[in-house]
């Protein structure tokens, strides 16, 4: 998968599960603000990207996935 | 267990509290039922740190439980695993435990010190996401050792590829530390539980099954059941399987797709087949302790039998009632996986018989002739678990934990909806000592 299909299924996914419009998810915004998201929904989000892309977050990397920009690349380098 | 605890904690805080009952008896996992004139457990068999200092001490005492009638199980054998014709004794203390088995493994002193260092660890976190099997292979060399140390965790999924350590040494510690029998039935905590709560004003009431948890306005409004009655509360709490109880809130604005998509996707721990036992009065000693019996090496394989014996009522010395329990995946008992209790047929029946038999042979090999000294056999498979106790695959310690995805599998006792709460074996820990730790921490998420 390249990297614009990543972004592409990324935001495809993100939009329909965490309710926000395709438009702030760009790579240098804030994951947290912009998603929203607590302890509880964060969960949600890694989850998403397990079942999406088959790629497991664990607690101690989501710490340096702080913007979109981050996510992709996670994903990018973590895909088998 | 966990609502029961939720209701007693909280109602001693001075909230007004509702327990709705599904079944027309409370209690769950700790139900114990009627046959004949004698009574059988359906999960309680023995707890563990209950002595002054230890993990239950506490919040026992707290609860009122300490008051019941418990019996300490032996000191210099608690539990006893026998592995071929070998038997290995738990000695009650850290300090007996490992001297005990530095008998037996002069050699492997080391790694037993620590061992029962691992096990006083409070490293949480670490352990959550640290594997069982992984870590103890790495501290203990000897294939024996291992499989004797993990010898008594039928109390637990043994499974190689998940477990976590926090898991394991929480399902070991506490019995190491002190390991005691209720005298009596698993009823007895619940009708303590209950009374205690109707003392500080909650109420109970049982045949209400919950149809459908009605969100408004981002929040439950309502709980309504099969019956028609409607109750409205300012918090609900569900002691029911997370899945289940998310199947409750039919219609939500609040719950995403994704979240119930994870918690449904989660896998459930196997199940368990147990033989219950009423033997001829007067004829088989008493044994204060639980025995293990494995052919080899296989207790991280998911086989192997536990034998329990309930403490005799009055100053007898005799036993009448053995539990002989083993796991068992609900796929065993597939040919009957859509009938329901009493209506699965002769086929499940002689199913039933012959796992019994297979039980009480291998239970012979520490109670000779036992089979002679019976006067009744029952036996529950992973359905009747499932039936009887809303247990997703007749499973029999809740949503499988991975320490490979302790965030996945670990769940909190919020959900996304903030007045609905979870509690029960399925969120952190399981057992006892798990589910009452549990219902702590979702009581926290109200009262502080």
């Amino acid at each position: 998968m390249t990297r614009e299909e990543i972004i592409e299924k990324t935001i495809e996914t993100l939009t329909d599960e965490f309710d926000v419009n395709e438009e702030e998810i760009v790579e240098d915004a804030p994951i947290y603000q912009t998603l929203h998201l607590d302890s509880l929904s964060l969960v949600d989000l890694v989850a998403v990207v397990q079942y999406t892309f088959k790629v497991k977050i664990p607690a101690e990397d989501l710490p340096n996935v702080k913007t979109f920009g981050n996510l992709y690349d996670y994903i990018e380098s973590h895909m088998a | 267990m966990g609502g029961l605890v939720c209701a007693n904690l909280l109602s001693k805080k001075g909230q007004r509290v509702l327990v709705l009952e599904r079944q027309h008896q409370p209690g769950g996992c700790l139900q114990s039922y009627r046959r004949g004139t004698m009574m059988y457990d359906t999960g309680l068999h023995y707890v563990g740190g209950l002595a002054e200092g230890q993990p239950l001490h506490d919040i026992f005492k707290e609860l009122g439980l300490l008051s019941l009638p418990w019996q300490r199980l032996d000191p210099e054998g608690f539990d006893r695993i026998m592995i071929g014709n070998h038997e290995f004794l738990f000695a009650e203390g850290f300090d007996c435990f490992l001297a005990t088995l530095a008998k037996d493994f002069p050699e492997d002193k080391e790694s037993l010190r620590q061992y029962v260092s691992l096990l006083q660890c409070t490293d949480e976190e670490w352990m959550q996401k640290t594997n069982a099997y992984t870590y103890l292979s790495s501290i203990i060399h000897t294939p024996l050792l291992l499989s004797v140390l993990s010898g008594a965790c039928l109390k637990m999924e043994l499974r190689r590829q998940t477990l976590p350590l926090f898991t394991y040494v929480h399902g070991n510690a506490p019995f190491i530390q002190s390991s005691w029998r209720l005298k009596g039935d698993g009823n007895m905590l619940v009708r303590k539980l209950i009374e205690n709560l109707s003392a500080q004003g909650g109420e109970l009431i049982c045949d209400a099954e919950v149809v459908e948890l009605v969100e408004r306005e981002g929040i439950i409004s309502k709980a309504v059941c099969k019956s028609g009655e409607v109750y409205e509360a300012r918090y609900f709490i569900s002691d029911a399987h997370p899945s289940i109880t998310l199947s409750l809130v039919k219609e939500s604005q609040v719950l995403k797709k994704i979240y119930r998509r994870r918690i449904d996707s989660l896998e459930n721990t196997n199940g368990m087949f147990t033989t219950q036992l009423l033997l001829k009065p007067n004829e088989v000693p008493y044994f204060n302790y639980n025995e293990f019996l494995y052919d080899g090496y296989e207790a991280w394989d998911g086989r192997g039998y536990m034998v329990s014996c309930r403490v005799p009522e009055g100053d007898s010395h005799y036993a009448r009632q053995i539990d002989i329990l083993t796991p068992m995946n609900i796929n065993e008992c597939s040919a009957w996986i859509n009938t329901r209790c009493m209506h699965r047929g002769e086929e499940y029946l002689r199913f039933k018989e012959q796992k019994a038999q297979e039980c009480i042979a291998v239970a012979e090999r520490f109670l000779p002739d036992l089979h002679s000294h019976i006067q009744e056999i029952h036996t529950s498979t992973p359905l009747t678990y499932r039936d009887y106790n809303l247990s997703p695959d007749g499973s029999a310690y809740g949503i499988r934990k991975d320490a490979a995805a302790p965030l996945m599998t670990v769940l909190s006792p919020r959900t996304s909806i903030p007045n609905l709460l979870l509690t029960g074996q399925s969120l952190m820990l399981h057992g006892l000592h798990g589910v009452t730790m549990t219902a702590m921490y979702t009581t926290r998420e109200i009262i502080e």
